[in-house]
């Protein structure tokens, strides 16, 4: 008897996590689905689900829109979308500002973190003032960065953006990579220093490689966050600039509005890399977020 | 010539443009289809003005950027590469999202990166962006190169002018006008019907009067019939309501810029747009642009408001329209005997020249080369593009005409050339965002139509105050003055 | 869980005095330092500038030299009801968001708990949409709750005729959507949070209470909750950090329509500033949203602080 409740009970478990699963997946799901479905498909009552006319028309067009434009003069009542250039442009930019971004966020963030650990520079409040930088509406701090950039000749470069990003991930920088260096004794560098090496070297020959694993998963961490951010690229940048998460938003045509397809295409693609980066540092993810206050 | 002397003769030459326009309303729609005569000159202007370029230009490599609205790149593309071609000055494009472009051209005032040398922001942010310095006054490179009666080929240009001074060619059509289920309209039983019922037959109306009692009459949910698929969103409700509230002859301002629109006939317009809700279809209130033109195509319901974009749909294969339509100008409203008309245009784009730009001049021609006849026709072509007909010449082009169909053509010309303008002052967004919001809390029973109206009439005068009152109105005297004519002097 | 850390001697590494101007250890968190000065303190200086101006683009004078109206954009704020409206909106989308995110989470993690076959990969399912961009989750939903979208489609196929409600153009559900993506993008990290806690709990105590015949419930109550309290209290903090700030899903779904019935402060001052162009006015707000923030901050960081 108690085996068979436990077995019932176990039952409605295993059908409470298939719920959940169906769940986190359904928007992924219709993401996906919409960028392979034609364009009659993309806004029909009822909605198509899973299109028996699969299509790889809505990923030529964002990146090979000549090429899609041909192909679609072959077609009968096919999309009329000379409206968009190729997203390779967006890609590009947005790869050339995440990595430069996450280099050297991560790099600064590296060298204060272990300063913090190591010698306790500017003492116990001094970490948290970086916290700051994450708790303010980001919002907040564009009007006079608008202003800043203006003067400064920053606006839609490569440099403003990549400047505004390592700013705005140092925090959790600092506080993941610190959170990893805590682990490593100090006393092993002490020995280091014994054999004569100075500070800065047994830093890097005796502590840096043991957490180097702690500091990849913090890079792609923060690859993830820059590559991700909208708010900033939408106000700092004016068309030279260009990111992924913008080029979701040029996709519209007069005669037939969203082109939903395309931006499910766009935005299918865009966000593969940071699913599989993802999963790469999923055991690290929530440390990240936490700033390293969770742990596993 | 001094350049006070050359403003006033671009001036002159500005309003007689506006003046020819009115020839266009008094005549018969038969006659519509058939372009007026041009001048050599203008036809051929897109040469001359590529040719002066390419010899300003002269042996520097000089490269224009363009900023543009995305989604408007087949518009552009095809013009930009003949012009490179004939110049060999090169063009480059930059995209931004639609509803961001007026945006990224003001904050250009502020950082002056030099990003952009033409631009197409919407033409109700020409205000704005004039006074914020990012925009370089045309009026001496018009008086230079613009041929004589090159304006008045295009229909609709009020938004081209700012203060007396020229900043920019308009370059797209966006005037709103009505569509009617013709079928319906045709039915010989409707017609016994309306006619006994309301004394005058039914047909396309002429006043909004006409429109709400058609509406009423068509409107049976139960057989799924919908007398009207006209918007209620917040964000179209206004454009409605300004339409109404010109047919019954005010102005929203005086002239010492106090807000007329709570005035009586505010308060009307705004109830009986109030009372049409209740013959809309189900959708109204929350449909926008796309959803607007899929449901009125699926052909249940009488009348529609739109713009070219609208009749594109209306005219392909998805709808089941195509063929059903019959068109109408913005109903009017009657003055003792006379009808007043007041077809609106509530959009466009306009091509303007930053002053951040090192080749101002070259960046002239350029927009003078993509609007003159010959190339503005290349642009309109492009189906999935946002510009609608707006000079003379595109309505007897054969592909346009297969796109918009000689009907829809007739009738938006006559809308074109007839046209009351958007407040174009400097705040435009904050006027009429405040009147939206108002406009809609009314629509919902919120607010009553007359404390709508008084509270954006307050607001109103609070931002008039904040802007400078003594700046707006030298705008709005000057706005006041090219209004199409014959309007102008039935409004007070 | 942060106990378990390797404790770490500071006594042998008091930094050796330097031949250079700067000790090394503070030449160390220099360059993040700078950087954060640069990107953010120096805007938080202007904006206390711009907050006491009604610097316009559109004046055509340079930011450094508009015309101080001193304290009357605050004045205004005060009486300004779409701003206190979408302050108020934006703390009932930060409790209601934390709320369920955390009962969800809480629910989600105790079907974790023991072994299972496919335990890793439901785990890996379950977390996936905080991997999503949030612009295309935002994109995802946009089209799930569309007039004639899946949602509307199930609801349809439930109560058997068309259902074609526009969800994010009435005024009354627009919110609804825009919140429903945020707990979706979201609850797998406090799951992930509470799950690690859960996992680090000491077990003695639970098995304890199950030999003397506890029920689960009481079990899950009066030992586990209070046991990761902690945990709870960092991700709720942290969860209603990143809240209050949201701006993508309501930029991509509504942007503050219909009538501002989305407006969340984020939304309210991108409108102000880059729609109306109100720089001076909405670095005002920004300057209140600032102070408010870090006044927080600094009471909350408490428990962080002792968490660490």
């Amino acid at each position: 008897m108690a085996k068979r409740k436990h077995s019932w009970t176990t039952a409605l478990k295993r059908g409470a996590v298939i719920v959940a699963a169906l769940i986190s997946f359904l928007p992924i799901f219709w993401l996906f689905s919409t960028s392979l479905k034609p364009y009659d498909e993309w806004a029909e009552w009822p909605p198509v689900w899973i299109t028996e006319r699969p299509t790889l028309q809505n990923y030529r067009i964002v990146f090979f829109p000549e090429e899609a434009r041909e192909v679609a003069a072959e077609q009968e009542g096919s999309l009329d979308y000379k409206v968009s250039g190729s997203a390779w442009k967006a890609f590009q930019d947005s790869a050339i500002i995440s990595t430069c971004a996450t280099i050297l966020s991560v790099v600064f963030g590296t060298l204060a973190a272990y300063s913090i650990v190591r010698f306790r520079t500017g003492g116990e409040n001094f970490p948290f003032q970086f916290l700051t930088v994450r708790m303010m509406p980001p919002i907040a701090v564009v009007v006079p960065m608008v202003a800043l950039f203006s003067i400064l000749r920053l606006s839609d470069t490569y440099v403003g953006m990549i400047l505004a990003y390592t700013a705005f991930t140092l925090p959790f920088s600092i506080w993941m990579i610190r959170s990893f260096l805590e682990e490593v004794p100090a006393e092993l560098e002490g020995a280091a220093m014994v054999h004569g090496l100075s500070q800065f070297r047994a830093f890097l020959t005796v502590t840096l490689p043991l957490v180097k694993g702690g500091i990849l998963a913090t890079a792609l961490f923060i690859f993830i966050l820059n590559w991700s951010e909208f708010l900033f690229a939408l106000v700092l940048t004016s068309g030279n600039v260009i990111t992924v998460t913008l080029q979701v938003a040029n996709y519209v045509s007069a005669s037939s509005g969203k082109l939903y397809g395309v931006q499910a295409a766009m935005g299918t693609i865009s966000t593969l890399p940071v699913i599989f980066f993802g999963y790469i540092i999923q055991k690290h993810l929530v440390r990240g977020l936490t700033f390293g206050a969770v742990k596993r | 010539m001094t350049d006070a002397a050359k403003t006033n003769q671009h001036r002159r030459r500005f309003l007689k443009g506006t003046a020819a326009g009115l020839a266009g309303f008094a005549m018969a729609p038969g006659l519509m289809g058939r372009a007026m005569a041009q001048s050599p000159a203008i036809e051929n202007i897109h040469n001359v003005a590529a040719a002066k370029a390419k010899e300003l230009a002269g042996d520097k490599t000089v490269s224009l950027t363009i900023m543009q609205p995305s989604g408007s790149l087949g518009n552009v593309k095809p013009v930009g590469d003949a012009f490179q071609e004939a110049t060999g000055i090169e063009i480059k494009y930059l995209e931004v999202p639609l509803g961001e472009i007026n945006q990224k051209v003001l904050l250009e005032a502020v950082s002056k990166s030099g990003s952009f040398d033409i631009a197409l922001p919407a033409t109700f942010g020409i205000p704005d962006l004039a006074e914020s310095g990012i925009l370089v006054n045309l009026d001496n490179y018009a008086l230079t190169y613009e041929p004589e009666g090159f304006q008045d080929g295009s229909l609709y240009n009020i938004g081209d002018y700012y203060k007396g001074s020229f900043y920019g060619y308009q370059t797209d059509g966006d005037t709103y006008v009505m569509f009617y289920n013709k079928p319906w309209l045709d039915d010989e039983t409707e017609q016994k019907g309306f006619a006994d019922k309301h004394g005058y037959p039914l047909k396309v109306p002429d006043t909004w009067e006409q429109l709400d009692q058609m509406m009423a009459w068509f409107h049976r949910p139960d057989d799924n019939m919908y007398g009207g698929a006209l918007y209620r969103t917040q964000f179209f409700i206004a454009w409605e309501w300004w339409g109404r509230f010109h047919a019954k002859g005010h102005y929203p301002l005086s002239d010492d810029l106090e807000p007329q629109i709570n005035n009586e006939a505010g308060v009307q317009a705004l109830e009986e747009l109030i009372a049409a809700t209740a013959h809309l279809y189900p959708g109204a209130k929350t449909n926008g642009l796309f959803e607007n033109f899929e449901a009125y195509g699926e052909g249940n319901k009488f009348a529609n408001i739109g713009w070219g974009g609208t009749q594109k749909y209306l005219n392909s294969d998805k709808s089941d329209m195509k063929g059903k339509t019959a068109y109408g100008l913005m109903p009017g409203g009657m003055q003792g005997d006379t009808l007043l008309r007041t077809p609106y245009f509530n959009w466009g784009w306009n091509y303007v020249v930053s002053s951040v730009s090192p080749e101002p001049e070259i960046a002239y021609l350029f927009t003078l080369y993509a609007c003159s006849p010959v190339m503005s026709t290349i642009a309109v072509r492009d189906p999935g593009g946002y510009f609608d007909p707006f000079r003379e010449v595109h309505y007897s082009d054969p592909e346009i005409e297969q796109t918009y169909t000689p009907e829809f053509l007739a009738t938006h010309k006559v809308s074109m050339r007839n046209s009351i303008p958007d407040l174009y002052l400097k705040g435009q967004g904050e006027y009429f965002d405040e009147l939206r919001v108002n406009l809609a809390a009314a629509d919902s029973g919120t607010k009553t139509a007359k404390e709508a109206l008084d509270d954006t009439a307050r607001s109103w005068e609070r931002i008039t105050r904040r802007m400078g009152k003594r700046s707006q109105e030298v705008q709005w005297r000057f706005l006041k003055s090219i209004y199409p004519a014959d309007v102008r002097d039935k409004l007070s | 869980m942060a106990d378990q850390v390797a404790p770490h001697s500071a006594e042998i590494d008091s930094p050796k005095a330097h031949k250079g101007l700067i000790p090394f250890n503070v030449a160390l968190v220099l360059p993040a330092q700078l950087t954060v000065l640069g990107v953010v303190l120096v805007p938080t200086l202007i904006v206390i500038w711009l907050a006491m101006t009604d610097w316009q683009p559109t004046q055509a004078v340079p930011w450094y030299d508009a015309q101080p109206v001193w304290y009357w954009n605050f004045y205004d704020l005060w009486w300004d009801d779409r701003f206190i409206n979408a302050v108020i909106r934006t703390f009932a989308v930060v409790a209601i968001a934390i709320t369920v995110e955390l009962a969800l989470a809480l629910g989600l993690a105790l079907l974790f708990l023991d072994e299972w076959p496919w335990r890793k990969i439901a785990v890996s399912l379950i977390i996936l949409p905080m991997m999503i961009i949030p612009v295309d989750a935002a994109n995802a939903f946009f089209m799930l709750f569309n007039d004639r979208g899946p949602v509307n489609d199930l609801i349809s196929m439930v109560i058997g005729e068309p259902y074609t409600f526009s969800w994010l153009s009435d005024p009354t559900w627009a919110m609804f959507p825009i919140l429903l993506c945020e707990i979706w993008q979201w609850t797998p990290l406090m799951f992930l949070m509470v799950l690690t806690g859960l996992m680090s709990l000491p077990q003695n105590q639970v098995r304890a209470a199950v030999l003397l015949g506890a029920t689960p419930v009481r079990i899950f109550f009066r030992i586990m909750l209070p046991l990761l309290t902690p945990v709870i209290g960092v991700a709720l903090l942290i969860r209603a950090i990143e809240t209050f700030k949201i701006f993508d899903p309501v930029y991509i779904m509504t942007r503050g329509q219909p009538g501002g019935a989305t407006e969340t402060i984020s939304m309210y001052m991108y409108n102000g500033a880059f729609v109306y162009f109100r720089m001076g006015y909405i670095a005002s707000a920004a300057l209140i949203v600032l102070v408010l923030v870090i006044s927080v901050c600094l009471a909350l960081s408490r428990p962080l602080k002792r968490h660490s």
